[in-house]
């Protein structure tokens, strides 16, 4: 539990790098802080309209689909757009790791607190497209939604795992970076974001996979409080903070074990 | 003790990067596990080898020596920066790196709100920075740039606001490597006035630098590196001269003999009843060539008698190295009455202000009869550099100010420029 006093003592530095992060990022452009809200929103009218008139559902999700869609993608660009960008922080940020003694902990941790922040600011718009649906009756409005708060823990541990192990590992192993991109797609693919694990019509084995991959927990738990509107089984609970768990040991470990080389490799 | 640094048995191992390693990639790692494991000396490079180095709070230590010798990788291990392979690193109190200036800095967002972040990487308290924008700002003196994002910095600017920041920290130990050679003449003129200062406030340094001019008049103290290992050790003139002569040796191998070391040329002269052993400058409680101009200090003879005298006088010249006289004082223009000099001794001259514009001056040093014999005239005893932050030029440079009453003026902190600070840091 290092990691949590080290990011504890540096929380100021921490918070002016997250600051800086989200300011550089919308600095020179004309719509600022709005891209936060409306990167998420092109992605969701992009693939409403490639899955409900292109390909018509084959696959049961719930309804009406663009509302399903949006509540499965947000929790998942967290994660993407963190991993990404995990890959290229301690990269980007050498320089500084040669030049002044500060932990190199302290950038994947700015990464995805900083993208915490993009999903905080887009879960206003979620909840008023729920509030908006539900008033017009398409379906009943999920009371659960606060329960966003507790489903986000194990994303942000999973992610966080995710994001140290990769932004050590694509030092040392620069076509991780490459291999980051493939991976996140075929995760994408994998995780019951555009479909729903239930009732799906796959051959047994493939169901039997894509219900093995870590982060479909994840996904159907943040569904269940943000739009289903139930309380997943504990079971379900218990695999999803389990598999934020692992995660988070695992990438501080793999972290632990590449540190001392950063500043050499960089 | 703050502002100590310790090395004891410091090694530094790099392994090999780049296109020859073959740990580089994915592929790499999976298909050459075994070859990599069994890490062939092939595959290493020694930056330090064996380095044992004490460094006293308010030190200043100079690193010489050929390009990929070590100097950056010690300094980087003081620093931190870089964990020894083996052996241990102690260094106590807060340390600053002057390395890459503005290295750090996000192109995106302004040069205020990059010192913010640049601060506090270096240990300041968001508070703190606060407090001293000003003074970095000024330093700095960039004009309304400081409101701009960096990436439209000139590389001036960069370095400028880089260092403005990290001598704002307030360090015990300031690592510095070759930083002053980076800005225009005015900017390292400030720089150096500003590490000479800080010197006088007991701050421990470590410079790395390739200017052995700058390392004898900065440096107590001198470590020569050669291959990871320190081939000489000792004041810093010493040091230098060796550094200097191996340098020459293996440029020019049939080489005309080396320029003969001053003291035995005719830049002295004398009976030799007395020989002066020894000139140092003080400032404040340390030793050092490098005076903030203005500040208080006092020269130091060190001499040693070999045949008793009745009839002597100490005498100091001062000139720049163009010839132009300066000043000179001895101890019978101040009304001392010689009676004997039998033992060996000092003797001490203080200055309450040393009013000299920046530039180097030279000191002779004498000890001869009144009718003009000499027992030991030593020219060029000790080279000297006064630093200021404006360039006065000229050879005196006297506190002092202007006063308007008629003309308007543009800029207000013209009438305070013209007041160089004394020692007030």
């Amino acid at each position: 539990m290092t990691v949590f006093r080290l990011l504890w003592r540096h929380r100021a530095l921490i918070a002016v790098l997250v600051r800086r992060d989200l300011d550089a990022r919308y600095r020179a452009s004309v719509l600022g802080f709005f891209w936060s809200l409306l990167n998420p929103l092109l992605l969701l009218a992009v693939y409403a309209v490639v899955f409900t008139y292109i390909f018509s559902p084959r696959f049961p999700g719930g309804d009406p689909y663009p509302l399903f869609l949006f509540s499965g993608l947000l929790p998942w660009l967290f994660f993407s757009g963190a991993v990404l960008d995990g890959s290229a922080t301690l990269i980007d940020n050498g320089p500084l790791l040669a030049k002044v003694m500060c932990p190199p902990d302290l950038f994947p941790a700015v990464t995805v607190f900083s993208h915490l922040i993009h999903h905080l600011l887009a879960l206003p718009i979620l909840l008023l497209a729920m509030v908006v649906s539900s008033a017009a009756g398409l379906h009943s409005f999920p009371w659960s939604f606060p329960l966003v708060v507790v489903a986000l823990v194990p994303w942000l541990l999973t992610t966080g795992g995710a994001v140290f192990a990769i932004s050590v590992l694509s030092v040392h192993y620069r076509d991780m970076r490459d291999l980051v991109g493939h991976l996140l797609n075929l995760l994408f693919f994998s995780s019951p974001i555009i479909y729903s694990l239930e009732g799906l019509q796959v051959p047994v084995m493939l169901h039997r996979v894509l219900t093995l991959n870590p982060l479909a927990s994840l996904v159907t738990v943040y569904r269940d409080a943000v739009f289903v509107g139930r309380v997943s089984s504990p079971q379900l609970w218990l695999i999803a903070f389990a598999v934020g768990g692992v995660s988070w040991w695992l990438g501080t470990r793999i972290f632990a074990a590449y540190r001392e080389t950063v500043v050499e490799a960089v | 003790m703050k502002g100590t640094i310790r090395f004891s048995d410091v090694s530094k191992i790099f392994r090999w990067r780049g296109p020859r390693s073959r740990h580089e990639t994915v592929k790499g790692a999976l298909f050459h596990r075994k070859t990599h494991r069994r890490k062939s000396s092939s595959e290493q490079h020694v930056a330090l080898d064996g380095i044992d180095l004490e460094v006293t709070p308010g030190e200043a230590v100079a690193v010489i020596g050929p390009n990929g010798s070590g100097k950056s990788t010690l300094l980087k291990l003081t620093g931190g920066i870089l964990k020894p392979t083996s052996g241990t690193v102690e260094v106590a109190g807060r340390v600053t790196a002057l390395i890459e200036l503005g290295a750090g800095f996000h192109p995106e967002i302004t040069g205020r709100e990059n010192v913010v972040i640049n601060g506090m990487l270096l240990g300041l308290g968001r508070r703190e920075i606060e407090d001293r924008m000003q003074e970095i700002v000024d330093f700095a003196d960039i004009g309304p740039f400081i409101d701009q994002p960096v990436k439209i910095y000139s590389s001036g600017m960069y370095v400028r606001l880089g260092f403005a920041v990290a001598v704002a920290a307030d360090p015990d130990v300031l690592l510095i490597d070759e930083v002053l050679a980076v800005g225009d003449e005015a900017f390292t003129r400030r720089c150096l006035d500003r590490l000479a200062r800080m010197r006088q406030r007991g701050v421990t340094m470590v410079l790395v630098s390739h200017d052995l001019d700058l390392v004898t008049s900065f440096a107590d103290r001198a470590l020569y590196l050669d291959r990871g290992r320190i081939v000489a050790e000792g004041p810093a003139d010493a040091v230098a001269a060796r550094y200097r002569s191996d340098a020459a040796g293996d440029s020019i191998r049939d080489d005309q003999p080396l320029p003969a070391r001053e003291d035995d040329d005719e830049t002295r002269w004398g009976n030799g009843d007395v020989e002066i052993t020894g000139v140092e400058m003080f400032v404040g409680e340390k030793t050092s060539r490098l005076v903030p101009g203005g500040s208080p200090c006092s020269l130091h003879i060190q001499y040693s008698v070999h045949k008793p005298v009745e009839d002597f006088v100490f005498g100091i010249a001062w000139h720049r190295s163009d010839g132009t006289q300066v000043s000179g004082h001895n101890t019978d223009l101040a009304g001392f009455v010689p009676r004997r000099l039998a033992t060996d001794g000092e003797m001490c001259c203080e200055y309450d202000s040393l009013q000299l514009a920046p530039g180097e001056y030279l000191v002779d040093v004498a000890v001869h009869a009144r009718n003009g014999l000499a027992y030991d005239y030593w020219c060029d005893a000790l080279k000297v550099r006064v630093t200021s932050e404006v360039d006065w030029p000229g050879v005196w440079s006297p506190p002092h100010r202007w006063r308007s009453t008629g003309p308007e003026w543009g800029k207000s902190d013209e009438y305070q420029r013209a007041t160089p600070k004394d020692n007030d840091e």
